[in-house]
């Protein structure tokens, strides 16, 4: 199969090079330098609005009071709380599961993210915060991601240059706001396959 | 075999017959063009982003060889497989032997157009491999039999309750089900256990980068994510226009991508994938089918520019209203409409034909490419090549030829007066005129502008002339 795969490869660059001539010329399209347009503000207000609109909520820490208590305070009902964070304790420890089964029951997930983007209202997790439990995050019900404030960029394009993540990441998922859906008549629905919902704490 | 083309016009009006689907698809598809419009107001710089993308694509695709080769080459270096498929087959050929090196025999799979276009699931399923749609819209379609009617919102051409017929059906849901979210949830319900139990996972992607290697899906529902990460295999399959030079670049087209598909900021998740997961296995296909050869055509390469956001099918006034089905192709709207006749130039002859000409789809198109000018352009290059029907054509010839000549034409206009006037119905409204179908030909007037020019004004210059000379 290798030999074909090689053959097609070059192919298909022999392909792309043969038509050059009537293609677009290449020293007509020189490479454009980076830009960094648009409102570039890193404020965690920025944060907190876009994260409402993309249908993720914050939990506020009342004063005083633990990141712990405030998860359990927003989750009255949890029949499990999964952690991936030294804050939380939990039922059990993102590292204990064992099968994909397993993570399918649970209630409650907290991660940390490695940085936020205020633009978005997103938060970024990779391997190294889901400590290589890549699928059995987006398994459980509910997602509450701890954040600090000053791991906050602006816009998406502070986001790319700034962040070294993008470049040492296996797996990166910029999440912004729960899982959702439109496909049916329109109707946004919050809460599709993966979590029902995203809730952020400033930790 | 010779092949027809399809019948847009009249799959259109079997489509328009309900008026309950008719009034919801127009004003669907036209509220997230208003969504699109409210994301565009909010952001300045909106035309800068514009040129940016529209730069660095052209960028690109001039010099695609050597991005290609780059992105190869450290793909490589992270422990991806990268595959090429010259066309559709090629690419299927590749999975399914992928597949058989490891024993499986099922694929979970999110949404991606290019696996429809290479009709992947049309041949992998009679060799026993089972392709589970992950995707809501996706899965409907699939369901349903039913080619994609949207590149972002499959299923948008159905109401609840043609859904909750087809989930009745295989999900043994009730079939009176009339809320979505019930529907949505018994997606959720029906996908978990094939997600936990599937053997290999597919993606499609929506941007490559050349400098990491790596390549980016931006979807909503998290089924990519866990399609992606569940098994231990993971094939991800992407056109090879998909390129885009560095990480930075990605800041320009995330932040155009979901404002302009469905109006909002971003994709509930942008995921990056540089890497296979520890103990996993991951695969990319590039795949060709056409695209270099598009790559060549002095007026259409820059539809290879496109990011596959809906914005110009939001827009269109024809695709709004005739539905994605009338297309009979996988890409529809008026991208599909330049890009369908490159796969199948006859079939799809009737495609470019589906336009207004307003050049809206140009006007809100991201990436800038020059949407309207193309259906122009193969409207030419199809009645050259006579794909295009007999009474078209020779209605075109007649109205060139009285175009032309202004004496014919005056004369031929006060003869249409008389005939608007005077001619039975049937002589006006029948398989000659299909603008007559669902429109009423235009009340005759009392008399020309040339007329009542040549009359008034012609007659007073004349005299004002006179009266300054003399």
């Amino acid at each position: 199969m290798s030999d074909k795969a090689m053959s097609a490869r070059d192919v298909i660059l022999g392909r792309l090079r043969a038509v050059k001539s009537k293609s677009p010329a290449e020293e007509a399209y020189p490479l454009p330098p980076i830009v960094m347009l648009g409102d570039q503000d890193a404020s965690p207000e920025r944060f907190e609005s876009n994260l409402a609109l993309m249908g993720g909520q914050m939990i506020h820490r009342q004063d005083g009071e633990t990141v712990e208590a405030a998860i359990a305070r927003a989750f009255p009902k949890r029949r499990n709380l999964c952690t991936a964070v030294p804050e939380v304790k939990g039922t059990l420890r993102i590292e204990d599961l064992t099968t994909h089964q397993e993570a399918d029951t649970v209630d409650v997930m907290v991660v940390r993210a490695a940085f936020g983007v205020a633009e978005m209202g997103g938060i970024f997790l990779s391997e190294v915060e889901l400590k290589d439990h890549l699928a059995d995050v987006h398994l459980a019900q509910h997602l509450v991601v701890l954040l600090a404030k000053d791991e906050l960029v602006g816009n998406m394009h502070n986001a790319y240059r700034e962040r070294s993540e993008f470049r040492t990441a296996g797996y990166g998922v910029l999440m912004s706001g729960p899982s959702a859906t439109a496909d049916i008549e329109g109707v946004l629905i919050r809460g599709a396959q993966g979590v029902r919902s995203l809730s952020v704490v400033w930790a | 075999m010779r092949e027809k083309p399809v019948p847009h016009a009249s799959l259109a009006a079997e489509f328009l017959r309900d008026d309950l689907h008719r009034i919801f698809h127009d004003e669907r598809l036209w509220g997230m063009r208003q969504k699109r419009d409210e994301q565009m107001h909010e952001l300045p710089e909106w035309q800068e982003l514009r040129q940016q993308a529209s730069r660095l694509k052209e960028h690109t695709l001039a010099h695609l060889p050597h991005y290609l080769e780059q992105f190869e080459q450290n793909a490589k270096k992270n422990g991806i497989h990268v595959h090429w498929a010259r066309d559709g087959a090629e690419h299927n050929r590749i999975v399914e032997g992928i597949l058989k090196a490891h024993g499986h025999s099922s694929i979970i799979k999110s949404k991606s157009m290019i696996t429809d276009e290479c009709e992947m699931r049309e041949y992998l399923e009679p060799k026993g491999i089972t392709v589970t749609e992950t995707d809501l819209g996706e899965r409907i379609q699939q369901l349903d039999n039913q080619l994609p009617s949207h590149v972002v919102v499959p299923a948008v051409q159905k109401l609840t309750k043609d859904v909750a017929k087809v989930f009745a059906k295989h999900y043994h849901t009730d079939p009176a089900i009339d809320d979505p979210h019930a529907l949505a949830e018994a997606q959720r319900n029906a996908a978990r256990p094939v997600l936990l139990s599937g053997d290999t996972g597919m993606t499609g992607g929506n941007f490559l980068v050349a400098e990491t290697g790596s390549f980016v899906v931006c979807t909503n529902e998290g089924n990519a994510d866990l399609s992606a990460n569940l098994p231990n295999l993971h094939i991800a399959t992407l056109g090879i226009e998909r390129l885009v030079p560095r990480m930075e670049d990605l800041g320009v087209f995330i932040r155009l991508l979901s404002r302009s598909a469905l109006g909002s900021p971003i994709t509930q998740y942008t995921t990056h994938f540089r890497k296979p997961k520890k103990g996993g296995e991951m695969h990319v296909i590039l795949v060709d089918n056409g695209r270099s050869e598009r790559l060549g055509m002095e007026d259409f390469w820059s539809s290879l520019k496109c990011i596959r956001c809906g914005a110009c099918m939001n827009t269109c006034p024809v695709y709004r209203r005739s539905g994605g089905q009338s297309y009979g192709a996988v890409y529809s709207g008026p991208i599909g409409a330049i890009i369908d006749p490159t796969f199948n130039a006859k079939k799809f002859s009737t495609l470019p034909f589906a336009s207004t000409m307003n050049g809206s789809c140009t006007n809100v198109c991201p990436v800038k490419i020059d949407i309207h000018d193309q259906l122009y352009k193969w409207r030419r290059i199809l009645a050259e090549r006579h794909e295009i029907p007999f009474v078209k054509k020779e209605i075109m010839k007649m109205a060139g030829r009285l175009l032309s000549q202004p004496k014919l034409y005056r004369l031929s206009i006060s003869g249409t007066e008389v005939a608007l006037k005077t001619m039975p119905r049937f002589v006006l409204y029948n398989y000659l005129n299909p603008w007559g179908k669902h429109r009423e030909l235009p009340h005759p007037v009392k008399e020309t502008f040339h007329s009542w020019y040549k009359k008034n004004r012609l007659k007073k210059e004349t005299t004002a002339q006179e009266g300054t000379s003399s």
